[in-house]
């Protein structure tokens, strides 16, 4: 049940079509796991947050640099040297008292993440290296938790969302590593990035429109283009090529 | 009619700046080798010392992964080429 103040919060979406009352209801009741607090996790959390989701834990291990600072957008001046989720647990709070947020300094292992993504609902990858999202991406299989991928590179961006047992995952995907070194990244492929993962987000609780699932949206800021991919799910992978496939 | 190759942004200083190339073959493989005959700076972004793909990347033909067939996948007059770098930043 909303409150007054929710209804009048979120008035503006509450009147989008097939959006309504109970679909704010959903979204206050969805338990959102954000892995990474940098330029991703920056945007997915606060449009997640403002649309008023009902809890959110942001898992990170780094604190914050000066370097961060062109695009990752919950860090400040004032932050440098802090842990980043104790940086974007303070904004966040100030941006909606109305959603629960929780902030875990954690490097996300293959020992820790099944307790790190219990009892979540979802899972946005808001990481920055492969090798972890690999292992996010094979609990979230094995826990039955969708997946919302999104990566960045220079002006390039993508995004892709994975249902386990029904749609392609991240290692349907991609099968090796990239090697790893300091990627190039200006702020706004971050956050237009963010904001597409925050969208299937939103969608995919409330339970509208169509998600970007077995399709590879790729967003080239420099030519200002969107192009999408088709991504099968392949029934040899490593990671869900054993979980039958639901209609 | 001939294949158009779609040349990523990281390579395109491999070929003079250009965002595409057009390429003959009846493969994957052949067309990329074409590639790499009309610039030769771009074999050793696309093929390891085996001259397999390298692993981080991904041909797409008409938007569709060549996985698993990968450089073998047949191709025909009037397809597109993607080459995909994976990309991991946050």
């Amino acid at each position: 049940m909303l409150t007054t103040d929710e209804l009048e919060r979120y008035e503006r979406q509450i009147i989008i079509e097939k959006f309504g009352e109970e679909g704010q209801e959903k979204l206050k009741r969805a338990k959102v796991f954000i892995a990474g607090a940098g330029g991703l996790g920056s945007a997915t959390s606060i449009y997640l947050m403002a649309a008023g989701v009902g809890m959110m834990r942001i898992v990170d291990h780094d604190r914050v640099e000066l370097s961060n600072l062109n695009r990752q957008i919950l860090h400040w001046d004032e932050d440098i040297g802090k842990l980043k989720v104790d940086s974007a647990l303070e904004k966040l709070k100030r941006l909606n008292k109305g959603v629960e947020i929780e902030a875990t300094e954690a490097t996300i292992t293959e020992a820790n993440v099944s307790q790190l993504v219990a009892d979540f609902d979802l899972i946005v990858d808001a990481m920055d290296n492969l090798p972890t999202r690999y292992v996010v991406n094979k609990a979230a299989l094995e826990r039955n938790i969708p997946l919302f991928h999104g990566a960045v590179y220079g002006f390039e961006g993508r995004a892709m969302t994975i249902i386990p047992g029904q749609t392609a995952c991240l290692r349907c995907l991609y099968r090796g590593v990239f090697p790893q070194e300091k990627f190039p990244v200006i702020g706004v492929t971050p956050a237009v990035i963010g904001c597409i993962q925050a969208t299937e987000v939103i969608k995919y609780i409330v339970g509208i429109g169509e998600l970007l699932t077995n399709r590879l949206l790729i967003f080239d800021g420099l030519d200002m283009k969107f192009k999408e991919f088709k991504v099968k799910k392949d029934p040899s992978c490593e990671h869900c090529g054993h979980l039958v496939t639901k209609e | 009619m001939s294949i158009k190759v779609n040349i990523p942004y990281l390579l395109q200083y491999l070929t003079n700046g250009g965002k595409v190339a057009e390429v003959n073959g009846s493969t994957v493989g052949e067309c990329l080798k074409h590639l790499a005959e009309q610039f030769p700076l771009i074999e050793k972004a696309l093929f390891d010392e085996h001259g397999k793909l390298i692993s981080y990347l991904d041909i797409y033909v008409n938007e569709e992964s060549a996985y698993p067939e990968e450089l073998g996948k047949p191709v025909k007059p009037g397809d597109e080429l993607d080459i995909l770098f994976m990309i991991d930043g946050g």
